[in-house]
């Protein structure tokens, strides 16, 4: 079940497997299951506790996440979630370890076999020496992840890639599909529904990360030249590796999101997924102001993220902002406090041009569903927005220039 | 390649030996459900390569002999679970049943004579 589709997968032993697949269903359990269980608590006692004890509702995330801090059943969700979350990445370590120097040398063979000429998928790597590893990455280990994406143990190391591939299958129970590309099949896949006569011919993912979403508008804009950047060498070493495996020409390069390495107008869609709640504030300006920059006149930018606070109800906001306080992502709640549509006019972007979308999971809920989404959209405040829990549903905003 | 993470990890209980305690139980039930997928598999082996029949092992009847012998070991992992409980029961026991010897014994031991 949580065999990754390509040659890079790890040689695992039946142990690892069994081990890989309790930890994915105790996510599922705690994520489904024990979540749920808290909601009830909360519907049933928390909240109208407060309401006798204050007079009126609460206002926010943090006034539920106060009232709730006590409860017991805050505390075993919290507890296990936290254990689940480390136990993701320590089952994945011992099949790592195992296969390392194989995977350096599947590597290095796909590598090579990008630069011949024969080769159908001709993707390019682009690593900088010396490069500046901003510290909201180097010094974090992000949701738990030790050593996280940019710790290297050796010349030429893309562990950390494979650390994240693996871990990555566990940790999302089959939400993200086999291949870890539910969200940007489900998202490249509608906006070329939503928007037939749009016809990229130039396409950019931002903190691409192993390149598991980069490789989707590839696919549904197989004429478009379709590149991913990130700051982490061993991911990008893994994500080239990776595509070259998949028969997808992809070109990775080793780049800061807030100071592109690209010309003004060069390209037709500037994409991110998952990335900008790991940016410090400041960062998120400056990133969307390049996204700007480097987009045509009538490009489309456009970020997969957690849904904002400003559009849920204090439960969820509090629900969604629990990895801000305990796993490990300081930048969360406050990217998840700004509102999209300000920091898209702050970047240039016209009013009347920003969108938003929530798009539910092709791999979830199939095609026909998917499909009737790009009439109509389902809302934002719900439950099943932008976590992981059995019917998913994608949040994106953005703006065309 | 470094296991643990910096910043160490967040504890949610009144007493963090509680996380640490549930931590070490969910770990057990990964290693039991690990036992059991390999049983699963080993199981489905036999199966394929014809010494062992699809039901055998539910529909097996275990020797007089063999239940008495697990009846015993059953009762030994039980009552293993829970000695660290009988440790406490003990103390009460033998506090309760010691007699006046006792109270001889210990003012012996404080070195005062006991009246008569």
């Amino acid at each position: 079940m949580l065999d990754l589709k390509h040659e890079l997968k790890l040689d695992k032993t039946r142990d690892e497997k069994a081990r890989m697949n309790f930890v994915s269903g105790l996510r599922a359990h705690v994520l489904n299951d024990m979540a749920s269980g808290m909601r009830a608590v909360w519907d049933a006692e928390v909240e109208p506790a407060f309401r006798r004890s204050r007079g009126r509702r609460p206002k926010d995330g943090p006034e539920v996440h106060a009232a709730m801090k006590p409860n017991e059943s805050f505390k075993f969700y919290s507890s296990l979630r936290v254990t689940t979350q480390d136990l993701v990445w320590q089952s994945v370590f011992p099949a790592l370890e195992r296969n390392r120097g194989a995977l350096k040398e599947k590597a290095a063979r796909l590598a090579r076999g990008s630069r011949s000429r024969t080769s159908k998928a001709r993707g390019t790597l682009t690593l900088q020496p010396g490069f500046d590893v901003p510290r909201s990455v180097s010094a974090i280990d992000v949701h738990l992840m030790a050593g996280n994406y940019d710790g290297e143990y050796e010349e030429g190391d893309l562990a950390a890639g494979s650390l994240y591939d693996n871990g990555l299958a566990v940790f999302s129970f089959g939400l993200m599909g086999q291949n870890l590309d539910d969200i940007g099949q489900s998202i490249a896949g509608f906006i070329k529904l939503k928007y037939p006569k749009f016809k990229p011919a130039k396409i950019l993912d931002l903190g691409c990360t192993i390149g598991h979403n980069t490789g989707s508008w590839k696919d549904h804009f197989p004429e478009a030249e379709v590149h991913g950047i990130d700051v982490a060498a061993p991911c990008l070493r893994y994500a080239h590796a990776r595509a070259q495996a998949q028969d997808r020409e992809l070109h990775f390069h080793q780049m800061n999101a807030e100071a592109l390495d690209f010309p003004d107008a060069s390209f037709d869609v500037v994409f991110s997924s998952m990335f900008l709640h790991e940016v410090p504030r400041k960062g998120i300006e400056k990133i969307l102001a390049e996204a700007h920059r480097v987009l045509k006149p009538g490009g489309l930018m456009l970020h997969m993220e957690l849904p904002p606070n400003s559009q849920l109800s204090p439960y969820d906001a509090f629900y969604l902002d629990w990895d801000g306080a305990y796993n490990n992502e300081p930048f969360y709640k406050p990217f998840r406090d700004l509102k999209p549509e300000e920091i898209c006019r702050r970047a240039g972007f016209a009013p009347d041009k920003y969108l938003q979308f929530v798009i539910p999971s092709v791999g979830w809920y199939g095609e026909k569903v998917w499909r009737e989404a790009a009439e109509r959209p389902p809302a934002v405040d719900s439950d099943k927005t932008g976590r992981l829990t059995d019917g998913i549903l994608w949040y994106c905003f953005g703006a065309f220039k | 390649m470094r296991r643990t993470i910096r910043g160490g990890r967040p504890y949610f209980f009144d007493d963090p030996a509680v996380d640490k305690i549930l931590n070490m139980v969910v770990v057990l039930g990964s290693e039991v459900w690990t036992l059991r997928e390999r049983l699963a598999a080993l199981e489905a082996i036999q199966i394929r390569q014809g010494s062992l029949a699809s039901g055998d092992l539910d529909a097996h009847e275990f020797s007089p002999d063999d239940e008495a012998r697990l009846a015993g070991e059953r009762k030994e992992f039980i009552d293993s679970l829970f000695r660290v409980l009988q440790v406490q029961v003990e103390e009460v026991r033998t506090k309760v049943v010691k007699p006046k010897a006792t109270r001889r014994q210990s003012s012996a031991a404080r070195g005062r004579k006991t009246r008569r």
